[in-house]
């Protein structure tokens, strides 16, 4: 158990190029379940492994439990890391690939037997303990991977894609099985991913990384609901965020977002900060706050209407995806229905866009624009 | 665990590398590295070195080394018909033996691959000569090259070829013939092997798209399955051609380069120049052998950038 | 091994074949030239020399067991087959030991002079023995390790060096990097992991090395007969021509000889032949 501090950790590979990192600072805190969430070559693994001491680190320090641990070995960390391809040892059995982290550690061998069946019987590997890796299934290879790191019993867990390699259903299970060990043994815990889907379910927290940076820290739904810029509207969701290009028009005293030819009421936004934008947008919205009927929930004031044309239906089971072109707008927008759509392609329908779920994006910086604070998002704040 | 100093300190004598993954310390290093390289500089590097400095020395037991320069090399060069002739035979036992090699084990693998019934049995009995020392096979062919009871001459004899009957090895018309036959014995099963993993690897789909192309064996053969062994077959040509510039043990033990050196090889002349004539001198013999591995090395690079240039096939 | 399962994996693979007949004619007739060399040496190293020079080619009539007695004690063929076991198996397991060391820190780490360490133990694949062999001799001549065992052993760790690192380190390459990296954080020394990872995962390819070393040093002829000149100290390669050189005519007893010198390539090879070809291809396949 173990509070892990990063503060400005930069990371550049011999041979020069991009820095791996940049100046990242991130906390987590005891008994947290840390996801570093992006796409491959963000960062996400360099930051693992120089956590974990398999890596120098170029400036900025990293900590654990107040101590600074830039110079000390992997072996004396004190950190326990599952590898995405399980890095079992062939030639040993799985009770040996349990215990080989404990023997050269000095932990008494009654100690290592108790240890070693206490995990297997929690993990299902009871039966398994004689044979070798090549005899075991991806599941099961995956769990002596996580028993080898829960006999250590560290004061630190790592994860670096450890799902990556196991099929659909299987990789579902698992997941449930890792949240469950790692809620129950409470050890702090940071895990590295690329699918947005672990991240959301896992995470107590997770940090999106971009190109060596931070982008945002945050609970899962309040990152995907609040998303600071278009990296992340992008990133996050599937389908991702729609972002429709928007022109900023003061009307009679008030601000207009043009869309096309609709006209919608920008008053979600401070005046200052959108005659700052200048006349150029980006309108985003998720296709879940797209709606074909006029009856969205809430609050009327903050739907407003456009006319689309409906290119394609695609019905996916659960739901249904309606590709629509908005009047005026070259960009195609994805909106998500229920299982039942009236709308087939051709057809042309009002749409109605939930504003209080949009978020306004300058084009230029990428940034998002700050909302005004509004009752129904303190509501939302409250219910997490 | 934590106060393992030790590793802490060891870390800070070498920063970062302590924390890298793929770096060691530099203990680790030097007990790992040491002996190798210890031998090495002792038992390859000195030696090439000397002989280098040999090559322009006159060294006989018990006197100084006298420096001569380039002499050596001017005898070698300008009036050394023996020279000469062992170059010539070398070449020829390259070139031909290396074609026979390459185009043999080919063969030999294509029929196994062919579906020649008993292929695992046959790939093992064929490969037995390369496993055999060249003593051993040098024995057994001087026997059968024997005039009075060799197999060679027996077999003609009884196919009624009576008159076609050799002093094998003791003519100089065919004794290097006759090395050069029992070399290529000996290892055509290595390229056959070689030749039959690049078979089995050869791509199904594209064999079997040919077959739908209405190509027959042979065309097969020509059109595919040859050009897609070509890097397989210029490694081994290459492979071939620089083992047999060296070639001394067969020579050496079927004729010891005669009869009136029509079997000389470069290698058995260093040799003899070295430990057979009375001539006593190590810098002249090393003079040879320096300028051989010159011309080899010429060879070896030149034909590994003919392949570079060339082995790119996309599969 | 099984001959009649062979044929099974290749008659599915294409159906356009030259016709059977011709082929399996070739394949029996390139058999006896590869084989029958070997069978008829056997036959003869059972027969005494009268009897060969009556036929040749003839079965043994009595089997003389005791020609193998004599070749052993009388003909000095003990000590020559002692000598190349006694410097094949030392210079096998320091090859092998130095080697996997060597090859382990060129596929594992990256530091300062790898590449000259590198360049300086492969430089050795295309350094020719010719090249070195007079100095060696030399050298030999004044370390006093010239017709000494220990000599010859030095040389052939020395000069073999090449091809296993360059074997072994192909192999250690592609043991995946997650393995040394769980290792270490297990806590585990780079020696510890060597030792514990690298070794054991690397048997097959120790196993290809030793193979191959083995039948070249066994066989090894051009070191052995510059270097080693007393009767005593001779291996068998050596000892055999040395025999065949003072007793020509004594067909029967060379023949002795030579399945003294073939048996044990012979042994290995009807229990691991699919080894023992790998191995010794292995430096030729990429």
């Amino acid at each position: 158990m173990a509070i892990v501090a990063m503060t400005r950790l930069n990371k550049l590979y011999d041979g020069g190029g991009e820095p791996a990192v940049t100046d990242l600072s991130l906390t987590v805190t005891d008994g947290e379940f840390m996801v570093l969430l992006g796409p491959s070559g963000c960062g996400k693994s360099s930051v693992l492994r120089m956590i974990a001491g398999l890596e120098p680190i170029t400036s900025g320090e990293v900590a654990i439990d107040g101590k600074i641990v830039n110079e000390v070995p992997a072996k004396d960390r004190d950190i326990a890391m599952v590898f995405q391809s399980y890095a079992l040892y062939p030639h040993m059995d799985v009770f040996n690939n349990l215990a080989f982290g404990l023997r050269r550690r000095g932990v008494a061998k009654a100690e290592i037997e108790r240890r070693v069946q206490g995990a297997a019987s929690k993990l299902g590997l009871l039966p398994f303990l004689k044979r070798k890796p090549h005899a075991l299934s991806g599941g099961q290879r995956q769990r002596v991977a996580l028993g080898r790191a829960i006999v250590r019993e560290p004061k630190v867990f790592l994860f670096d894609e450890p799902l990556s390699n196991l099929d659909a259903a299987l990789r579902v299970s698992t997941r449930n099985e890792l949240i469950r060990q790692q809620r129950e043994l409470g050890i702090t815990a940071i895990y590295v991913t690329h699918d947005q889907i672990e991240a959301m379910t896992m995470g107590h927290r997770i940090c999106i990384m971009n190109k060596g940076e931070v982008i945002q820290i945050g609970k899962p739904l309040e990152v995907y609901r609040n998303p600071a810029n278009i990296f992340v509207a992008r990133f996050l969701g599937n389908p991702p965020m729609n972002l429709i290009p928007t022109s900023i028009q003061a009307e009679g005293g008030g601000w207009q977002l043009r869309v096309g030819g609709a006209s919608l009421p920008a008053d979600c936004w401070p005046s200052e900060a959108l005659s700052r934008l200048g006349s150029q947008a980006l309108l985003g919205i998720r296709p879940e706050d797209l709606y074909e009927t006029a009856s969205p929930p809430g609050d009327r004031r903050l739907v407003a209407m456009a006319r689309a044309g409906v290119i394609a239906v695609e019905p996916l089971g659960a739901e249904t995806l309606i590709v629509l072109s908005l009047e005026g707008v070259a960009e195609e927008v994805i909106a998500r229905a229920g299982r039942e759509t009236r709308l087939r392609p051709g057809d042309n329908a009002a749409i109605e866009l939930d504003l209080a779920a949009a978020h306004l994006f300058d084009p230029t910086t990428g940034q998002v624009v700050p909302r005004i604070h509004d009752e129904r998002e303190a509501r939302w704040a409250k219910a997490e | 665990m934590t106060e393992r100093a030790p590793c802490g300190r060891a870390a800070k004598r070498f920063p970062p590398g302590g924390l890298d993954a793929r770096r060691a310390s530099r203990a680790t290093l030097i007990i790992l590295l040491a002996p190798a390289l210890l031998l090495y500089a002792a038992f390859m590097l000195y030696p090439v070195l000397r002989t280098f400095w040999n090559s322009v020395h006159t060294i006989k037991p018990n006197n100084v080394p006298a420096f001569v320069g380039l002499d050596n090399f001017r005898e070698l060069l300008g009036h050394d018909w023996v020279f000469w002739k062992a170059v010539g035979n070398t070449a020829i036992f390259a070139i031909v033996a290396t074609i026979a090699d390459v185009l043999g084990g080919l063969l030999l693998a294509l029929a196994l691959f062919s579906g020649a019934p008993f292929v695992r049995f046959l790939r093992v009995v064929w490969f037995t000569p390369v496993l055999m020392s060249y003593v051993v096979v040098g024995i057994i062919w001087v026997w059968i090259y024997d005039y009075d009871w060799g197999l060679a001459n027996v077999i003609l004899r009884a196919i009624g070829l009576g008159s076609l009957e050799q002093s094998w090895l003791g003519d100089p018309h065919t004794a290097l013939w006759s090395v050069m036959a029992t070399h290529i014995w000996k290892w055509l099963g290595f390229n056959m092997i070689i030749f039959l993993a690049a078979l089995y690897a050869l791509p199904a789909d594209v064999l079997g798209a040919a077959e739908l192309d209405n190509c027959g064996w042979f065309a097969k053969l020509i059109h595919i399955i040859i050009p897609m062994l070509r890097p397989t077959i210029l490694n081994l040509t290459v492979l071939s051609f620089v083992g047999k510039m060296m070639i001394f043990d067969l020579v050496w033990i079927m004729t010891g380069g005669g009869p009136l050196w029509s079997t000389e090889t470069v290698s058995t002349y260093v040799y003899k120049r070295a430990f057979d004539w009375n001539t006593f001198d190590l810098g002249y013999p090393s003079a040879i052998a320096v300028l051989w591995f010159l011309i080899i090395l010429a060879f070896i690079f030149g034909l590994t950038q003919i392949m570079r240039q060339r082995d790119r096939l996309e599969f | 091994m099984n001959p009649l399962s062979a044929a099974k994996p290749f008659a599915g693979k294409s159906v356009a074949y030259p016709r059977r007949a011709p082929l399996a004619a070739f394949a029996l007739i390139y058999t006896i030239v590869s084989g029958g060399p070997f069978l008829w040496v056997a036959m003869m190293s059972l027969r005494t020399t009268p009897e060969i020079f009556a036929s040749p080619y003839a079965l043994p009539s009595s089997i003389h067991w005791e020609k193998f007695v004599d070749a052993w004690t009388k003909s000095n063929y003990g000590t020559y087959f002692w000598n190349s076991t006694i410097v094949v198996v030392t210079a096998v397991a320091l090859l092998t030991i130095i080697g996997a060391m060597v090859a382990h820190c060129l596929a594992r780490y990256r530091f300062r002079g790898n590449r000259v360490v590198r360049f300086i133990v492969l430089s050795g694949l295309i350094l020719p023995p010719q090249l070195m062999i007079l100095s060696l001799f030399q050298i030999l001549l004044e370390y006093r390790l010239y017709n000494t065992l220990t000599g010859l052993i030095i040389v052939y760790v020395a000069g073999h060096l090449a091809i296993t690192v360059y074997i072994l380190e192909g192999f250690f390459a592609q043991i995946p990097q997650d393995l040394f990296d769980a290792a270490r954080l297990d806590g585990y020394s780079d020696l510890e992991i060597f030792w514990r990872i690298t070794l054991p995962i690397g048997v097959p390819a120790l196993f290809t090395t030793v193979t191959l070393n083995f039948i070249i040093l066994w066989n090894e002829f051009l070191y052995a007969v510059v270097l080693l000149t007393e009767d005593d100290k001779r291996t068998l390669p050596l000892g055999i021509m040395h025999f065949m050189g003072n007793h020509q005519l004594d067909v029967g007893m060379v023949a002795t000889g030579l399945m003294i010198a073939i048996g044990p390539v012979i042994l290995l090879y009807a229990f691991f032949s699919e080894t023992m070809i790998k191995g010794m291809t292995a430096g030729a396949v990429r």
